[in-house]
């Protein structure tokens, strides 16, 4: 271990019974060729400062867990490789979020976000048991399939300069989230989540910076649904001022 | 550190039972790595407006006469107006650019049972619509067409 | 003030994308003869003399295509200018500084509709 090239962490620390302010502490870890910014931080709280707290869990970057901000830029550190890295590395809490301690951020708010869209298949009746399964071709399914990928790793909500500066926007991966049913062809709720989308949360805050489909690990591209769910959603008020409400489906 | 969020940026309805951190905002924004990209299109607005209001100007001196209209004209050969057109021009190049680069993907999958064609072939059609229609504008406006 | 932003919305945002779009389009050979050509001696001037350009405007085409060059860039303008404020933590101010921009396009078109239409 001590013959391998040390590499100094610069972690943001904040114990809300302690510190006023968050602050940042510097640790010498010795890192593997092969490491990940998640086996530094799991190093140090192994074996220099066990009350560093950080989320993480499945180390493969499919549970959306350990988002942070490294150097600057949301990662999941456990895909982050460390020999990509400078020698300084800075370790900050996601941006755009309140933190509750060191790199842990208040996920709350963002779970309220995505049950305000509604993501599930809204049916106007659902199908009895005994008339069988939906059918869905390959090609209805290709028109969601890469909006369903997403791991809510929020990476995207600390991108986005939108989110920090409005809090009512609903935000890429909410809005993917609820473009992803809207688009599924099982689905009948794309008028209920178009007036969701034109509502106080607003898909046309967004402001086309496209860092979300920039920092996006599972290639989701959020940027493309926000855009596609303005679209719908003008197309639906268009009609609706042809067409009254009631006189639809 | 870097600087504040809006102080309810992703704050949940009701508080959680510690005090938390006020939320930061994206380290590099708005003017480090990609963020720059980003602030300067929104920044063309102004140069937008302006040139909306210059049109405007334009056509109301079309409509006062010969001798307004050509001094408008020869107005507009100040370093100050050729300095702000250059910029303008760059802007708009800088905007046309970027747009472009979205829109095939803003594209819903289906619009009733009408599919949009394929990303590239909408870039295609975006940019050869750019150059026609400039290069006949240009055509009319320098004499070259109707001239 | 707020929810009559979030009701006119959709109209901003058609009037602001093709402002991007066609205003783009437009104004690129606008610059190049009009602003830039011409008046640098790059263009003839007899391109853009009185009796032409006059003509040239007040066909039906010419005044489609002037008043789109007016109305277009100006709505793409206040929309991202919005941006712009509300990218500066401008979201408290945000009724006010929208209903200005807002205003000042609106008021920009209607004397765009009457310059065009006098021409």
């Amino acid at each position: 271990m001590s013959d391998l090239p040390k590499k100094t962490f610069v972690v943001t620390r904040f114990d809300p019974d302690q510190d006023e302010a968050p602050r940042t502490e510097r640790y010498e870890v010795p890192c593997h060729p092969d490491w990940k910014v998640l086996d530094a931080l799991n190093y140090i709280k192994d074996e220099i400062d066990g009350t560093l707290s950080h989320r993480w869990s499945c180390r493969m970057a499919v549970c959306g867990s350990c988002g942070m901000q490294v150097n600057g830029e949301p990662s999941l550190t456990c895909k982050q490789p460390v020999s990509e890295l400078p020698d300084t590395v800075e370790v900050a809490p996601l941006a755009n979020f309140p933190v509750i301690r060191d790199l842990v951020v208040e996920l709350e708010g963002f779970l309220e976000k995505l049950k305000q869209v509604k993501p599930w298949i809204i049916r106007a009746k659902e199908k009895a048991v005994e008339e069988g399964t939906h059918s869905q071709s390959p090609a209805e399914h290709a028109e969601f399939k890469q909006f369903s990928m997403c791991i809510n790793c929020m990476l995207c909500y600390a991108a986005c300069p939108v989110v920090a500066n409005e809090p009512e926007f609903l935000g890429p991966a909410a809005i993917a989230l609820g473009h992803r049913y809207s688009t599924d062809s099982r689905d009948e709720g794309a008028a209920e989540r178009n007036e969701i989308f034109r509502g106080e949360g607003t898909v046309f805050s967004c402001s086309y910076a496209n860092e979300c489909s920039e920092v996006c690990p599972k290639h989701v591209d959020p940027a493309a649904a926000v855009n596609q769910a303005k679209f719908n959603a003008v197309i639906d008020w268009a009609t609706g001022l042809v067409l009254p409400r009631g006189g639809r489906e | 550190m870097a600087r504040p969020a809006h102080p309810e940026a992703m704050a949940p309805a009701k508080p959680g039972r510690t005090r938390t951190a006020p939320p930061h905002r994206p380290p590099k924004f708005p003017m480090q790595g990609r963020y720059r990209a980003y602030t300067l299109f929104d920044a063309t607005g102004a140069v937008y407006l302006l040139m909306g209001f210059g049109v405007l100007h334009a056509v109301r001196t079309l409509g006062d006469g010969e001798v307004a209209w050509q001094a408008l004209l020869s107005g507009w050969a100040a370093p100050l107006y050729v300095a702000f057109h250059l910029l303008a021009l760059v802007s708009v190049l800088f905007v046309g650019v970027r747009f472009f680069r979205l829109f095939p993907k803003a594209q819903p999958p289906r619009i009733g049972p009408a599919k949009p064609p394929p990303g590239p072939v909408i870039l295609g059609m975006l940019y050869a619509v750019w150059i026609g229609v400039t290069a006949l504008f240009v055509g009319i406006l320098s004499g070259g067409i109707f001239g | 003030m707020k929810q009559l932003l979030l009701k006119i919305e959709p109209v901003v945002w058609l009037l602001f994308g093709q402002g991007i779009l066609i205003g783009t389009i437009l104004l690129t050979g606008w610059i190049l003869v009009v602003n830039l050509g011409v008046p640098l001696g790059i263009v003839s001037a007899d391109a853009l003399a009185y009796d032409r350009a006059h003509a040239l405007a007040s066909n039906i085409v010419g005044r489609l295509v002037l008043l789109a060059l007016i109305v277009l860039p100006m709505w793409k303008g206040a929309h991202h200018l919005r941006s712009l404020s509300i990218d500066f933590g401008g979201a408290g101010r945000d009724s006010v500084v929208a209903g200005a921009l807002y205003g000042i396009a609106a008021l920009g078109s209607l004397l765009g509709i009457v310059a065009v239409l006098a021409l």
